[in-house]
C-alpha cells in the first residue's frame, strides 16, 4: 500500500512536470558578453598570518598571475614577506617565565606558485541602482616557507630553514573596473619539515591590476 | 544710489554664476535705478503713484505719502518706497528667502506700471522665485510676460534662457512654444537664443503644413548648431509623413542614418533616427538592414529602454526566421518595466512563434491571453461605451505623442497645485489668490486640451486592439485545425536546429522570472521544434 502511494506521488509529480513543459516549453537564458575578463594580473596585497599563538605575521605579498581563459589561470609566482609581531602570550612567557625569545619559530617569508580555477562569476545589484560583478576562485599549488627556528633554546641560537609544502585556498574577486579588482583570499599552507607538518594560514586583501585584456 | 546700483549688479553677476554662465557685462545689464539718469528713469516715473503700492509688503512703510504732503513729494516718496521694496526683494531672493521675495516682488509688480524700468526685472525675479519654489508654471507665466512685453531688452536674454530650461520639462506648449518662441521678432534676439527661436518658429510652420516658411527659418540656423540637426530631423519626419505609403527614397533613409550618427543630437534623438531607419527598412522588407539599425540603438546603462523597440525588433527577427531570438525579446516585454504597456501585438507574435514551432497548445493559450487580458476594454468597445473611461485604453492613449505631453503637463500642474498650498502663509493673501487663479485657469485649460487629445488617441488604440483581437480569432481557428490534424504513419520529428553555443567571453544566467535591466536585450530561448516531417510509407 505504501509503495503504491509512493508510486502515485511520483507519477503525479512527473505528470505535473510534463504538463508544465507542454504549456510553457523552452528554457530562457540571459546570455551576455562578460563585462570583466582577466589576462595578465599583478596583485599587491596585505597579508596576515593569524594562526600562530606566539607571533602574528603581518606582511605584504606581490604576485603575478596569467589567465589562460576566464576560468583557468596560473599564479606563476607569489612572494609574501612577513613582519612578526609578538602576541601577549609570548610576551608573558618571556617576562614571567624567562623563556628565551629565540625559542619561538617564526615565518619570515612564503613563496609559491598556484593553479587557479574560477568556476563562479556573478553579479549583484548595489542599492538597486548599479550592478557589480565578482568571481569566486579556488587555488591549489606549491609553497615554500622560510622560517627562523631555535637551534638551542638555552643557548639562544637560531637558524633559518626552508619548509616546502602544498597550499590550497579560496578567494573572492570584486571588480572595480576592467583593469582594477580587489581580491580577498584565505589560503592554507601545509608545510613539511623536520619538526613535522605545520599549517600556516594566510589571509590576504589585495588590489589587482589587469593588463592586456582579452577583449 | 551708486550703492544700490552696485548691489543689484553684484547680485545679478552672482545669479549668472549660479546659473553656470559667464557673468554678464556689468554696466548695461543691471536694472538702472530710477534716478540714475535724468532722462531714463524719471521718464518712466511720469505715471502717477501706483494704485496699489504694496500695502501688504512689510518692507514698504513709506509707500503711502504722508498726510499733507504735496502730490510731487508724494510721488517721490512712493518712488523711493518702490525702490526700497525692490531692493529688499532682491536681498531676500539672494538671501534664499524666496517666499518673502516673491511677495515683495509681486507687490512691486502690482504697484508699478509696465513702463517702469525695474518692472520687467521684478517680473523676472518673481518668476525665478516661483521656479525655485517648485511652481514652474507660475514662473513660466511671468517669464512669458517679460518675453512678450519686452519692456526692457536687457532682461530678455535671461528670460529666454530660463524659458528654454522650462521647456525641457512638462510645460504649457501654447504659452511658451507658440506664444513666446513661435512668435518672437527674431531681429532683436541675442544669438544665444535666436537659433532656438528660429527652430521653434520653423517647427510651428511645419505643424501647420508650411514647409517653405519653415525652411526660411531653418536656413538661418547655424549649421553647427544643435538646432540645425534637430531641424533636419523634423523636416525628414514631415516629409516622411507626406509620403503616406509611397515608396521611401533611399536618400531619406541615408539622411536618417546620417542623423543617427550626429553627436550634436541627444542620445534620444539619435535613437529616434535609428528607429526611423529600422522602420523604413522594415517597410521595404529589408529585415537584415532593419535589424542592424535596431542593434545600433544605444541605451544608457541599466535603462530598460522602450517596449516598442523590443517589439519591433522581435517582429524583425521573426521575419528573419530567428524564432527563438524573437521569443527572447517577448520575454523581455513581460518585464515589470513594460507590464503596463499596451502591446496587443505581443500576444499575436508569441502565438505565431509557438505555432511555427508546432507548440499548438501554448500558441492557443498565448493568443487567448490577449482577449483575456483586454476583455474589459473589448467589451467597452463593443458596447460603445465612453472609451476614455477605460483604464487600459486611457493609459495606452496617454503613453505617447501629444496626449502624453498633455497628460504630463496636467500631472505636473496637479503637483504644483499641491505645492502651492504650502505657501499660503508666506505669499500673503494677494499673491496667493493671484497664483491660485493662475493655476485654476491653467488646470482647466490643460484638462480641456487633454480631453480633446485623448478622445482621438483612445480611438486609435481601440482600433489597434480590435485588429489584434481579429487576428487572435484567426490564429485560434488555425491552431485548432493543426491541433486535431492526423499525423501520418512514418512521420518523425524534424531535426532539431543547432543552437548557438555560449562562446568564450560569454556568460549565461538562467532566467528564473527575475528581471535585471542589464539583461533585457540578452534573453535567448531554447525551444525545441515539435514539428513532424511527412513520413515515407
Amino acid at each position: 500500500m505504501r509503495r503504491l502511494l509512493l508510486l502515485l506521488v511520483c507519477l503525479v509529480s512527473v505528470a505535473a512536470r510534463a504538463q508544465e513543459e507542454l504549456e510553457n516549453p523552452g528554457v530562457v537564458l540571459a546570455v551576455q558578453d562578460r563585462t570583466y575578463r582577466m589576462n595578465s594580473e599583478l596583485d599587491i596585497a596585505f597579508t596576515v598570518l593569524p594562526l600562530d599563538a606566539f607571533t602574528k605575521g603581518i606582511g605584504g605579498q606581490i604576485s603575478y598571475t596569467y589567465h589562460f581563459s576566464d576560468s583557468i589561470a596560473w599564479q606563476i609566482g607569489r612572494f609574501d614577506y612577513n613582519y612578526n609581531v609578538a602576541t601577549g602570550l609570548r610576551t608573558q612567557l618571556q617576562r614571567d617565565f624567562g623563556v628565551n625569545p629565540t625559542a619561538f619559530a617564526q615565518t619570515n617569508w612564503i613563496a609559491g606558485s598556484d593553479f587557479m580555477w574560477t568556476p563562479i562569476y556573478g553579479k549583484f545589484a548595489w542599492l538597486n541602482s548599479s550592478v557589480a560583478h565578482f568571481e569566486i576562485y579556488g587555488l591549489l599549488g606549491l609553497s615554500v616557507a622560510n622560517q627562523r627556528i631555535s637551534n638551542d633554546i638555552a643557548a639562544g641560537t637560531t637558524s633559518t630553514t626552508f619548509a616546502p609544502g602544498l597550499d590550497f585556498g579560496i578567494g573572492w574577486r570584486f571588480y572595480i573596473s576592467k583593469t582594477v579588482s580587489l581580491r580577498l583570499e584565505v589560503t592554507d599552507n601545509v608545510l613539511f619539515s623536520s619538526r613535522g607538518v605545520q599549517n600556516i594560514m594566510v589571509l590576504l586583501l589585495g588590489v589587482s591590476f589587469n593588463f592586456g585584456s582579452t577583449e | 544710489m551708486r550703492a544700490t546700483l552696485a548691489l543689484v549688479l553684484a547680485l545679478l553677476s552672482g545669479l549668472a554664476l549660479a546659473q553656470g554662465q559667464p557673468a554678464a557685462p556689468p554696466a548695461p545689464q543691471g536694472p538702472p535705478a530710477p534716478a540714475a539718469t535724468p532722462q531714463g528713469a524719471p521718464a518712466a516715473r511720469t505715471a502717477p503713484a501706483p494704485a496699489a503700492p504694496a500695502p501688504a509688503a512689510p518692507g514698504a512703510p513709506a509707500a503711502q505719502p504722508a498726510a499733507g504732503a504735496t502730490p510731487a513729494a508724494a510721488q517721490v516718496a512712493a518712488e523711493k518706497a518702490d525702490q526700497k521694496l525692490f531692493d529688499e526683494a532682491l536681498q531676500d531672493y539672494f538671501g534664499d528667502k524666496k517666499e518673502s521675495a516673491a511677495r515683495k516682488l509681486f507687490a512691486y509688480v502690482e504697484g508699478t506700471p509696465p513702463t517702469d524700468e525695474n518692472h520687467p526685472w521684478a517680473q523676472y525675479f518673481l518668476a525665478r522665485c516661483f521656479i525655485d519654489l517648485g511652481l514652474r508654471h507660475a514662473g513660466a507665466v511671468y517669464l512669458s510676460k517679460v518675453a512678450r512685453e519686452r519692456a526692457n531688452p536687457q532682461v530678455l536674454p535671461r528670460t529666454l534662457e530660463a524659458l528654454r530650461t522650462l521647456i525641457l520639462v512638462p510645460h504649457d506648449e501654447v504659452l511658451i512654444d507658440e506664444q513666446v518662441f513661435g512668435s518672437l521678432d527674431l531681429g532683436f534676439l541675442p544669438e544665444s537664443v535666436s537659433d532656438y527661436a528660429n527652430y521653434e518658429q520653423g517647427i510651428v510652420d511645419l505643424r501647420v503644413g508650411n514647409e517653405r516658411w519653415a525652411n526660411t527659418h531653418f536656413a538661418k540656423l547655424d549649421e553647427e548648431s544643435v538646432e540645425a540637426s534637430r531641424a533636419k530631423f523634423a523636416l525628414l519626419v514631415t516629409r516622411l509623413r507626406k509620403l503616406q505609403g509611397k515608396e521611401v527614397p533611399d536618400e531619406m533613409i541615408e539622411d536618417f542614418l546620417t542623423l543617427s550618427k550626429d553627436d550634436k543630437l541627444t542620445l534620444e534623438a539619435r535613437n529616434e533616427a535609428r528607429l526611423a531607419v529600422a522602420r523604413l527598412r522594415y517597410e521595404r522588407k529589408d529585415f537584415e538592414g532593419a535589424l542592424k539599425a535596431y542593434e545600433m540603438v544605444q541605451l544608457p546603462s541599466l535603462d530598460p529602454g522602450r517596449a516598442t523597440l523590443y517589439l519591433e525588433e522581435a517582429w524583425t527577427r521573426y521575419n528573419l526566421g530567428q524564432l527563438r531570438a524573437a521569443m527572447g525579446l517577448l520575454t523581455t516585454l513581460d518585464a515589470p518595466s513594460f507590464r503596463d504597456q499596451f502591446l496587443p501585438d505581443k500576444y499575436i507574435l508569441r502565438a505565431l512563434v509557438y505555432r511555427d514551432l508546432c507548440h499548438y497548445l501554448p500558441a492557443k493559450r498565448a493568443a487567448k491571453e490577449l482577449t483575456r487580458r483586454y476583455a474589459e476594454s473589448l467589451d467597452a468597445i463593443r458596447e460603445r461605451e465612453d472609451l476614455t473611461l477605460d483604464d487600459r485604453l486611457r493609459r495606452a492613449a496617454s503613453s505617447h505623442g501629444s496626449t502624453k505631453r498633455a497628460a504630463k503637463f496636467l500631472e505636473s500642474l496637479s503637483l504644483e497645485i499641491e505645492f502651492k498650498a504650502r505657501y499660503a502663509g508666506g505669499f500673503g493673501d494677494r499673491l496667493f489668490s493671484q497664483v491660485s487663479k493662475l493655476y485654476d485657469l491653467a488646470y482647466a485649460e490643460g484638462e480641456r486640451v487633454y480631453r480633446q487629445r485623448i478622445k482621438e488617441s483612445v480611438r486609435e488604440e481601440a482600433d489597434k486592439l480590435l485588429r489584434a483581437a481579429e487576428q487572435v480569432r484567426l490564429m485560434e481557428y488555425e491552431v485548432g485545425l493543426k491541433l486535431y490534424e492526423r499525423i501520418k504513419r512514418g512521420a518523425k520529428l524534424v531535426q532539431p536546429e543547432k543552437e548557438t553555443p555560449i562562446g568564450p567571453g560569454q556568460e549565461a544566467f538562467r532566467f528564473d522570472g527575475e528581471y535585471w535591466n542589464d539583461e533585457l536585450r540578452s534573453y535567448r530561448v531554447s525551444l525545441p521544434s515539435r514539428c513532424v516531417e511527412e513520413g515515407q510509407l
